[in-house]
């Protein structure tokens, strides 16, 4: 009976295999020393040296945050290899490990721009920054890119060829001691992308990246930095997935963007670290920080973000609305099945005149898991006639989980208005009944009803990200109903 | 039924109260302006088929600091539970809502509904509403709603084009914002409230 458990909660996370190649880390633990070691291995500057060491040295004197409706095991952080990266062949440093290469295949990322551009991959053309636990391996399409003036390239790049953009953005929306895990993230970053949107420039082709968590005993601290200049427009996907093992592997990554005058992005995120067996072994910790800021007039910000996987998801994509009518939107859907638990929301922060926002967050708990909504929507007093706008539902499958919402609403303004309303509820009978009725089997009844209530969201997804979405809701619900 | 209104720095209100089996209650809180403090109120809905019906109503227009706590929780099945919370701030007056509404495992066939609305009528006046839905239960009905907001401009258009003159119409704005809770009020509250906006 246990093996037939393990095999099916090993056919649910198809993407649990793990890749043989040799690789190279950074002794275990973390002190002032892994740190000039990391920063070495990367070749940095010494101001990016101090900017660690200062994280590292704050990290010290904080304590991590309680208040997640979540029950984290204890995070050793000297257990934890915080540098992981592929060897190169000596003899053909610009090559890619066919091993890699295999990899990213198998989970269906192009990483050949012949084959994109030869119509395999029908849909559009996607540039793709690979990153295989602390490096990146290759970044795509950057020619194509480049005549245009965009960067986008990993940070490691980034920081040696674009230093001086690079200095002038960092940590200017996530500042360094923002919480624990950001303050960690600063201090141990392996890599992450970069992406600069001249102005005036609508990107071409959706940007994406992709995190592989490959090694074991590591954790994976990438930083994402995205600059939308004066006008400019981009569309950015992330997707993840990560082995499956009975250990926690830690994830805390900082996503940063800036948003400038009239400018315009769009960050999808399909999220799918292993999530853990059916009786909540193993797992990855997801604690991650992201966070915009609507810096110019007339910007837009938009999060669309499908959370499946994770052990624990600890996430809060927010906005700063700062510059006068700048907009943004927040669309959601959290699914969590087994021991999963997910604590998750946005924040939106006015603080122009005119700032809009929308939040659209849809949570479906199903097995032992706990699936939490927490949001701010605050109202600044310059905030005249600014609005918002959100919406939050719970959906129960079985009787074991739990859907909560903890919303905070906070006006400071007498000229804008904020509203808010949730609900909970599990599919109703009828609607089983009615599908089942029909010939449905109840489990793609429950698939169908639940890919509806979650519609509204998936439809913001770009296209091959919403099939995606959709397959991995039905997937995750396997095995939870009757 | 049974109906009770506490007026807030006159009566003593109950901080803690159990419903048992099929009981019902209806109960409004009044906090009239010019007081200050924190309010705190838990309700336990014990037996199946308790029943209650909540409702709160504040007017804070100098500098008070109101704060409003309030637990319901749901555990025991098929219970219902109704919650109302209206409000208007303004001068310097800060006001905090946080309610919960906390369903047990056990708690099927659970109604629990809560509305917390709130207008500001000055730039110093703050509000932060907490409206919170804690579920361990699958087979539920529950839901919340906040806003916060501020006198509608085009309902002042409308009330003084046709010759009422402003302070009036915003003080018939407000009066017809608080009046789904104000009708559960005995007529000299109802006065009282009336007279204190203006």
């Amino acid at each position: 009976m246990d093996d037939l458990i393990k095999d099916l909660s090993a056919q649910e996370y198809k993407d649990g295999f793990v890749t043989e190649v040799a690789q190279e880390f950074v002794p275990k633990g973390l002190n002032e020393d892994i740190i000039r070691l990391i920063s070495a291995k990367k070749g940095e500057p010494d101001w990016l040296l101090e900017f660690r060491l200062g994280a590292f040295r704050r990290w010290q004197r904080m304590r991590p945050p309680y208040w997640g409706h979540l029950k984290l095991p204890r995070i050793d952080f000297q257990d934890i290899i915080y540098w992981a990266a592929p060897k190169r062949p000596e003899d053909r440093p610009d090559e890619i490990d066919p091993a890699l290469l295999e990899t990213f295949d198998k989970l269906g990322i192009p990483l050949h721009e012949r084959e994109v551009l030869a119509g395999v991959k029908p849909k559009g053309e996607v540039a793709v920054d690979a990153v295989f636990d602390s490096v990146s391996v290759t970044t795509t399409f950057r020619r194509t890119l480049a005549e245009r003036g965009i960067i986008f390239c990993s940070f490691s790049e980034a920081v040696r060829e674009h230093p001086d953009l690079v200095r002038k953005y960092l940590a200017s929306v996530v500042p360094v001691g923002d919480n624990y895990y950001a303050a960690l993230n600063s201090a141990v970053f392996s890599d992450g992308s970069f992406c600069y949107i001249p102005k005036g420039v609508k990107c071409p082709m959706d940007l994406s990246s992709y995190f592989r968590i490959n090694a074991s005993g590591t954790g994976q601290f990438e930083r994402t930095l995205i600059v939308a200049d004066e006008g400019a427009s981009v569309s950015y996907l992330e997707g993840c997935t990560a082995p499956m093992r009975d250990e926690n592997q830690l994830h805390a990554a900082v996503v940063e963007i800036v948003v400038e005058k009239d400018a315009d992005v769009k960050y999808s995120t399909v999220q799918n670290w292993y999530p853990g067996d059916a009786q909540g072994r193993g797992g990855i910790l997801n604690l991650v920080t992201k966070r915009g800021l609507c810096k110019g007039t007339g910007s837009h910000l938009s999060w669309t973000q499908v959370e499946t996987g994770s052990a624990v998801t600890w996430k809060y994509p927010s906005t700063i609305l700062k510059g006068d009518y700048s907009s943004s939107e927040f669309y959601s859907v959290a699914m969590t099945n087994n021991w999963q638990q997910a604590d998750t929301g946005t924040k939106m922060i006015h603080l122009g005149r005119g700032t809009r926002s929308r939040v659209v967050s849809k949570g479906i708990s199903a097995g032992h898991s706990e699936n939490s909504y927490r949001g701010l929507v605050q109202m600044g007093p310059a905030a005249e006639g600014a609005r918002n706008f959100s919406q939050c539902d719970s959906l129960l499958i079985g009787s074991e989980c739990g859907a909560h919402t903890f919303p905070v609403i906070r006006s400071h303004n007498p000229r804008a208005t904020v509203e808010h309303e949730a609900t909970t509820s599990k599919i109703s009978e009828d609607q089983l009944f009615y599908c089942t009725q029909r010939g449905i089997a109840a489990e793609d009844a429950v698939a169908l009803i639940v890919g509806g209530y979650a519609r509204e969201v998936l439809s913001r997804l770009p296209m091959e990200f919403a099939v995606e979405a959709q397959k991995l809701l039905s997937v995750s619900l396997e095995g939870s109903v009757g | 039924m049974d109906r009770r209104v506490y007026v807030l720095g006159r009566d003593s209100a109950p901080q803690y109260l159990r419903l048992e089996a099929g009981e019902e209650l209806s109960m409004t809180l009044v906090i009239p302006p010019g007081l200050s403090g924190r309010e705190v109120l838990e309700v336990d809905l014990n037996g199946p088929g308790a029943s209650l019906d909540l409702s709160g109503v504040y007017v804070c227009a100098a500098d008070e600091r109101v704060d409003l706590r309030v637990l319901v929780r749901h555990a025991a099945p098929g219970c219902h539970s109704r919650q109302l919370f209206k409000g208007i701030v303004g001068g310097t007056a800060s006001v905090a809502f946080d309610g919960l509404i906390y369903v047990a495992r056990d708690a099927q066939k659970t109604q629990a509904y809560q509305e917390n609305h709130t207008l500001l009528l000055s730039e110093s006046a703050r509000v932060e509403s907490r409206p919170q839905l804690e579920i361990y239960a699958d087979d539920v009905q529950c839901s919340h709603g906040a806003t916060a907001g501020y006198l509608n401009p085009d309902e002042l258009f409308y009330l003084r084009s046709r010759g009422i003159p402003e302070a009036e119409a915003r003080r018939l704005q407000m009066i017809a914002f608080l009046a789904p809770v104000l009708s559960r009020l005995p007529e000299e509250l109802i006065e009282e409230i009336h007279a204190g906006l203006s």
